[in-house]
């Protein structure tokens, strides 16, 4: 019996190829109480053995669901049809036994937070010996000895100790790797991998989707690799597919996606990306409008509402995915011709090669011409200085848990900082989580009290002011939050929000109501919809409601702690457009607090990069990225991964392992050099001495571009 | 651990003492311990009245009063709580407090021992159960037992079911079920097996009434935990290994759905002591409940202090344990 089913499967294999995954006509409904949520629709892919296939989208596309459905994995109450043929066999609809022998056997899957995925009352090795133990009784020893050889090739450090730690005890890229090793622990066919790096840092991102990459060499498995990012799929991937309102609205060699993209949305995505690899003089094209709702998507094409070139038919009559011939003809791709590139747009053709996203997507009424008037400015003489912090420093008492409370360390969240933000100047804080940066940024408000150094505002010392004597200050000093969910009171209605601190301060007491109108206009919003509460609004509008308030008492001085990491790529693109316009309307200047070096390099003026506490390198933003001087700035810049596959590829690396150490006890000398690939592989014994020994300070190298390494070397990175 | 147990018990001492100085002074104050004495007709020499209130150190101050409750320093030796005794009754001079309440304390544990346990195996798989099957018509079902069981009255509960104890052992003629009494009087010297059944039949009912209360929020606790759980990335997981259902639902969902009941468990075993007096009374066990009451219509302060005592000192005892369970079931939380 199980030898006639063998052979079954095994001609089912050949007769099919070389296709391990084939996803057909999938559709996923959620029932829902307003009504049946479309979230997936008529969704088809082909995956061959060992390769590798992007799916992007922005949030609400449907990428992750097109997964889930695969794997098995949605509640019972979904409405799931189409089918999905792994190696030949429909999985779509089996009952748990039936699944449960496919699952982690030939499909793997890799969620997007590491820090929810694995069960934290278990250890490491318990979860790995237990997916080796799903499908092969080998026993528990032969499980445990798997495991290790599992964590070892996903590139973790003492891997026999690791299997006996519980999930908390590993740092967020660690665990990554173990759901990876646990991934691979069956030499799957496929690994779905959704987000696989969303939630970590940078420089972690580097080392997972190298873990990833081993992964595959060892089972060579295929890739499914979702993710919102266009410069993980550029260098990760060989055919990519782009989703839009539960459709795959185009797909193809990666390489003929992003050089010569078919549908307008790959288009505008690719646009409203702020780049690491171009000049930063171009303003950005962000995409109008909001993604459409699953409620009630548009009839038609759903891009259409977005799209510049929408005519009559668009709204009328859905696309579908077509071919272009070299004849220009467009047919219906044949079967065997999966790989090949379809876009599902009734106007492709008139999206020629070279056609540049800012022609197609430029916002109305706003020209590019004063960006070059703006950096004229930007040169223009010595402005004042607003904003001036010297030798700031802020610990965290960590506590006992006894009776006494007694104080039994620091946590230096920040450790001599010194810093000047000029008038109508963008400083940007730039650094990995942890590295003290939302720290710095509260405590130049005086939202939290300094341990020791100084803050002044205009010369005025603002350290040891009482909230009374602050409140006054305030009004220049003004702060946006990340997250724009919970940064507006939900009970609130939108011109309630934003007349506050006017309240707050007394100010346009009468006409309060006509300066919030002002207010919406100003940041693009409609200036009727002040009653609205913030529930009706996207992420990106919500964005804006906060600004909106930020700018409610015409402050000198914003500080934007990630104003849009939050958001979806082609919202961003319009959010820091509108910031850029109201620095250069009103003569702000910005504090930029962010993670993202590409949103940096096209928003700031000057930048300093944070590590555990301390500034490592400052300097003007073209001086910082065209000679980055520090290993860790060498190390955050090439991390970033540049959605251009050529380039991707090809680049160099500089490749920085390990995590970030505790903050409650940084390494002695120079705190990067634990992890630093200089200290590692190019300086001699006596050279590392000086680092482990003495603290570098941030030495200038020449026109106001400053580092703190002993033995910095600029080196050309992009 | 074994420090941090002993930690939690040097710590729990200040609490201790302070709730009992408080609930002292509340105790002194509510009530006049000679009231029935000076009320009574015809009235007693005043002699007499002096007499008694010496005999329960009612001539002393309250700060005196209590110092002596606590210590005995200057007692008559039937007083002081280091010395174990909890002090003179107003029920009479034969009337002792501690072997008293340790009689009363056996007595309701029977019942609610039994009780807590069958609560929370009930709870724990009725709320497991209304998770995984969350809308179905048995999820609704068990949500509907539950808030009855929440919404009423204990006492009413306990009028109910005694009602029908009484009732189904009419339909059946013959004496099944016992609604008065905890009948220990009695049966002393029976053979085990009608011992047994005689425990059982004076049981079945206060126990079913106790276990009703506590199950019904525990067992929404434990669907509101295990709905948690169930939609967390790990279970996710556990399934993409490739695990059966059952597996991922007993290893990995209810293990760590049970954490979080460990407290509201605590909390509720705390609680029990007052939760009781209701049951008991209806059903007229001479249990801790029964204690209480006849403590407060005789104006006995000091049994009144003894079984406040012991109460505090129950919640403190159930929430060390709880935090100590936490560290056994949670690798997240080490004391050390």
């Amino acid at each position: 019996m199980t030898t006639e089913n063998m052979s079954n499967a095994e001609t089912d294999v050949s007769s099919h190829g070389d296709t391990v995954l084939e996803v057909d006509a999938l559709n996923v409904t959620f029932p829902s109480e307003d009504g049946s949520l479309p979230a997936v629709r008529e969704v088809s892919y082909r995956l061959r053995r060992g390769e590798a296939l992007g799916i992007v989208g922005e949030s609400g596309s449907g990428k992750s669901v097109t997964s889930m459905a695969i794997m098995g994995l949605l509640p019972k109450n979904t409405r799931i049809d189409g089918s999905v043929r792994l190696m030949g066999e429909e999985i779509l609809g089996l009952p748990d036994k039936a699944i449960s022998k496919v699952r982690g056997k030939k499909i793997a899957m890799i969620f997007q937070d590491p820090l929810t995925s694995l069960n934290p009352v278990y250890t490491i090795g318990f979860q790995i010996s237990e997916a080796v133990l799903a499908h092969n009784d080998v026993g528990r020893k032969r499980a445990w000895e798997r495991s290790r050889e599992l964590l070892e090739i996903v590139g973790i450090p003492s891997p026999g100790q690791r299997l006996r730690q519980y999930p908390h005890e590993l740092s967020g890229g660690m665990r990554q790797r173990v759901v990876i090793a646990i991934a691979m622990a069956n030499n799957p066919d496929v690994i779905i991998a959704d987000e696989p790096t969303t939630a970590l840092d940078v420089t972690v991102q580097a080392q997972v989707l190298d873990a990833l990459q081993s992964a595959r060499k060892e089972t060579g498995a295929a890739l499914v690799l979702i993710t919102h990012d266009l410069g993980v799929v550029a260098g990760q991937v060989e055919r990519v597919a782009v989703m839009y309102g539960g459709r795959i609205v185009e797909s193809g060699p990666v390489e003929e996606v992003f050089y010569r993209p078919q549908m307008p949305y790959a288009l505008g995505l690719l646009g409203s990306l702020p780049r690491l690899d171009e000049e930063r003089a171009e303003r950005l094209a962000p995409i109008g409008g909001t993604p459409p709702s699953l409620m009630n998507l548009p009839r038609g094409c759903a891009f259409a509402p977005r799209c510049p070139m929408a005519r009559d038919v668009c709204h009328t009559e859905e696309p579908v995915l077509l071919r272009t011939l070299d004849n220009g003809d467009r047919v219906p791709p044949r079967p065997e011709d999966a790989a090949a590139h379809v876009a599902a747009c009734h106007f492709s053709d008139e999206l020629g090669a070279g056609i540049r996203p800012e022609a197609l997507f430029r916002e109305a009424g706003k020209g590019s011409g004063e960006e070059t008037e703006r950096s004229e400015q930007g040169a223009a003489g010595d402005p004042e200085v607003l904003l001036r912090a010297e030798d700031l420093v802020k610990n965290f008492p960590i506590r006992s848990k006894g009776l006494l409370k007694r104080k039994v360390g620091d946590v230096q969240a920040v450790s001599g900082i010194s810093l000047e933000l000029r008038e109508r100047e963008t400083l940007a804080l730039v650094g990995e989580s942890g590295c003290g940066k939302s720290t710095t940024a509260r405590l130049l408000l005086n939202l939290i009290r300094s341990t020791s150094g100084r803050v002044s505002y205009m010369g005025k010392p603002l350290q040891g002011l009482s909230d009374k004597q602050m409140r006054p200050l305030r009004r220049d000093l003004q702060i946006v939050f990340q997250d724009p969910f919970a940064s507006l009171d939900p009970r609130m209605t939108v011109a309630d929000i934003i007349a506050e601190p006017m309240l707050i301060h007394r100010t346009r007491n009468g006409d309060a109501k006509k300066r919030v109108k002002e207010l919406l206009e100003l940041v693009g919003l409609n200036p009727e919809h002040g009653s609205r509460y913030p529930h009706e609004f996207s992420g990106g509008q919500r964005q804006r409601i906060g600004v909106a308030r930020a700018l409610s008492l015409n402050p000198k001085v914003l500080v934007l702690d990630e104003p849009v990491s939050a958001l979806d790529v082609s919202i961003q693109a319009g959010v820091i457009n509108l910031l850029e316009d109201l620095q250069e309307e009103l003569g702000l200047s910005y504090l930029f607090v962010s993670h993202d070096l590409s949103v940096v390099k096209h928003i700031a003026d000057r930048v300093a990069v944070m590590y555990l506490g301390k500034i490592v390198e400052t300097a003007t933003t073209d001086q910082l990225f065209e000679a980055p001087a520090h290993p860790y700035t060498q190390a955050l810049i090439s991390a970033i991964p540049l959605p251009d596959p050529v380039k991707e590829r090809t680049r160099e690396r500089i490749v920085v392992t390990g995590d970030v150490p505790s903050p409650a006890d940084p390494p002695s000398g120079c705190r990067f050099r634990t992890r630093c690939p200089k200290f590692a592989q190019d300086l001699s014994k006596t050279e590392r001495e000086k680092c482990v020994q003495e603290v570098p300070g941030l030495l200038e190298r020449g026109s106001g571009h400053r580092d703190a390494c002993h033995y910095s070397e600029v080196v050309e990175l992009l | 651990m074994l420090v941090y147990t002993m930690r939690r018990l040097v710590g729990a001492i200040p609490v201790l003492v302070l709730a009992s100085i408080l609930t002292f002074v509340m105790v002194d104050i509510s009530g006049d311990p000679l009231l029935e004495l000076r009320t009574a007709t015809p009235p007693p020499p005043e002699a007499v009245i002096e007499q008694e209130a010496e005999r329960l150190y009612l001539d002393r101050s309250m700060p005196e009063r209590y110092w002596l409750w606590v210590t005995g320093i200057g007692g008559e030796g039937n007083i002081g709580l280091l010395q174990g005794e909890f002090g003179p009754s107003t029920q009479g001079q034969q009337y002792e407090i501690g072997p008293e309440i340790a009689e009363r304390l056996w007595t309701t544990l029977r019942l609610v021992g039994i009780a807590m346990l069958l609560a929370l195996g009930l709870a724990i798989i009725a709320g497991a159960v209304s998770a995984m099957r969350q809308y179905s018509k048995l999820d609704y079902t068990l949500t509907f037992v539950g808030f009855l069981c929440l919404a009423m009255p204990t006492f009413w509960l306990a009028g109910i079911v005694q009602a029908s104890g009484v009732e189904i052992n009419q339909l059946i003629g013959e004496n099944l079920f016992k609604t008065i009494g905890d009948g220990r009087y009695g049966a002393e010297g029976a053979p085990p097996w009608d011992q047994f059944v005689n425990a059982f039949a004076h049981m079945a009912l206060p126990t079913l009434v106790l276990m009703l209360t506590s199950f019904a929020s525990w067992s929404r606790y434990q669907r509101t935990s295990m709905l948690e759980v169930l939609n967390s990335d790990y279970v996710r997981l556990a399934r993409a290994k490739g695990l059966r259902d059952k597996v991922v639902i007993r290893r990995h969902a209810l293990r760590t759905a049970l954490i979080p009941l460990t407290t509201v468990f605590a909390l509720g075993v705390a609680g029990i002591i007052d939760g009781t007096i209701l049951t008991e009374t209806v059903f007229q066990w001479r249990g801790l409940g029964d204690f209480f009451i006849t403590a407060v219509e005789n104006n006995d302060s000091y049994a009144l202090m003894g079984w406040l005592l012991l109460s505090g000192f129950m919640v403190i005892l159930a929430n060390l344990i709880a935090d100590l369970l936490y560290g056994v079931l949670d690798p997240r939380i080490r004391y050390e």
